[in-house]
């Protein structure tokens, strides 16, 4: 049986772990989601319009949900290639 | 004979009959090889079937057959090396075939000049290739390490809020990232003028990713030379060299060879 952790770049929906794969097919959509959100907000912080305040709350609150993503991920037993599935000619998700 | 004609390479005439043809079975594993004096230069060819070979068949195989693909380029691949290793030879890409021996002569008759300076540009020389790969995060690691300007920041984020470090880590990370990709640059194309003086031609291809690799660490450097055979060693010496002095430092160095001169004669 294939495990998920091989960075194959492919989701592992074997019959007998589909749990598993269910888990890296879930944690894939929130990195994709997380890193959109991530981007958004360096281009607002760039962007210069938030105050020192607005700042700090939303870095803190990212580098809470980047800690989260790696505990997530050590659970599961997967790394960050297991997550960046390959779209075939459309090249790698993240 | 009627029929498809599959080129396999060009040879100069003369070296033809100055030594007897092998014997090598054709693309479709029946017929043999054979060759055809076009004037000074003659073609390595094998004769194919119409029907079982037209221009849409081979696509559709090309597309949906990766065992026959995988079939036919391995033939292809060992014949033009197999005739590379006797003869002075242009060697032809994958599935280049003719309508008939009336187009094939008209192609070659027309190009007659250009082949002639090609095969005395590989005569007596071989194609190598090298291909260089990264441990990035090693080299990472060294770019973030010695580098006084991004330590000098480093230090400066420390001193600020948990939630501002994020953003500044992020930036960081990216000012790392674009320093390691020119720092693998400019030592690349270090080694690629160095290796140039072996050489009497020396080109930058493009480099793989690592679906086609397999390898887990980045081809950071690809690259084709034309080689005189006595200057192979020296070449080839100065690569172990390369490789011993940043093999710790994650620098990895693959060359092979000698090939046929794919990158250094075209036919079209």
């Amino acid at each position: 049986m294939r495990q998920a952790s091989q960075t194959n770049g492919k989701i592992n929906l074997d019959p007998e772990n589909a749990e598993h794969g269910l888990a890296q097919l879930v944690l894939t959509v929130i990195e994709l989601l997380r890193q959109i959100v991530e981007r958004h907000a360096i281009r607002r912080v760039e962007g210069g319009n938030l105050s020192d305040e607005q700042i700090e709350n939303l870095g803190e609150a990212l580098m809470n949900l980047e800690e989260k993503m790696e505990e997530l991920k050590e659970i599961f037993g997967l790394d960050a290639e297991d997550l960046n599935i390959d779209l075939g000619p459309l090249g790698s998700l993240l | 004979m009627c029929g498809l004609i599959y080129l396999y390479g060009l040879i100069p005439t003369k070296e033809e009959t100055n030594q007897s043809f092998p014997s090598l079975k054709g693309f479709d594993g029946i017929g043999d090889l054979y060759t055809i004096p076009i004037g000074s230069i003659t073609a390595i060819v094998c004769n194919l079937d119409p029907e079982e070979y037209s221009e849409n068949r081979i696509k559709e195989l090309i597309n949906n057959d990766i065992e026959w693909l995988q079939e036919k380029a391995f033939h292809h691949h060992e014949t033009v090396m197999k005739l590379s290793k006797i003869f002075t030879l242009i060697p032809l890409k994958f599935c280049t075939l003719y309508k008939n021996r009336e187009s094939l002569e008209t192609a070659v008759q027309s190009n007659d000049s250009k082949m002639m300076s090609t095969f005395a540009l590989i005569k007596g020389n071989e194609e190598w290739n090298l291909k260089i790969y990264c441990d990035d995060q090693l080299l990472k690691d060294q770019v973030s390490q010695s580098n006084p300007v991004i330590e000098a920041k480093r230090e400066e984020i420390s001193k600020l809020p948990k939630g501002k470090q994020f953003f500044e880590k992020k930036k960081l990370d990216k000012l790392i990232n674009s320093e390691l990709e020119e720092e693998k640059n400019k030592v690349s194309e270090g080694i690629h003028l160095e290796l140039k003086h072996f050489a009497l031609k020396g080109n930058v291809k493009r480099t793989w990713s690592s679906d086609v690799t397999g390898r887990k660490d980045n081809m950071t450097w690809n690259s084709v030379y034309l080689i005189s055979k006595p200057e192979v060693e020296h070449f080839l010496k100065q690569i172990q060299q390369y490789e011993k002095d940043m093999k710790e430092i994650g620098w990895q160095f693959e060359a092979t060879g000698p090939w046929p001169a794919y990158h250094f004669s075209s036919f079209s």
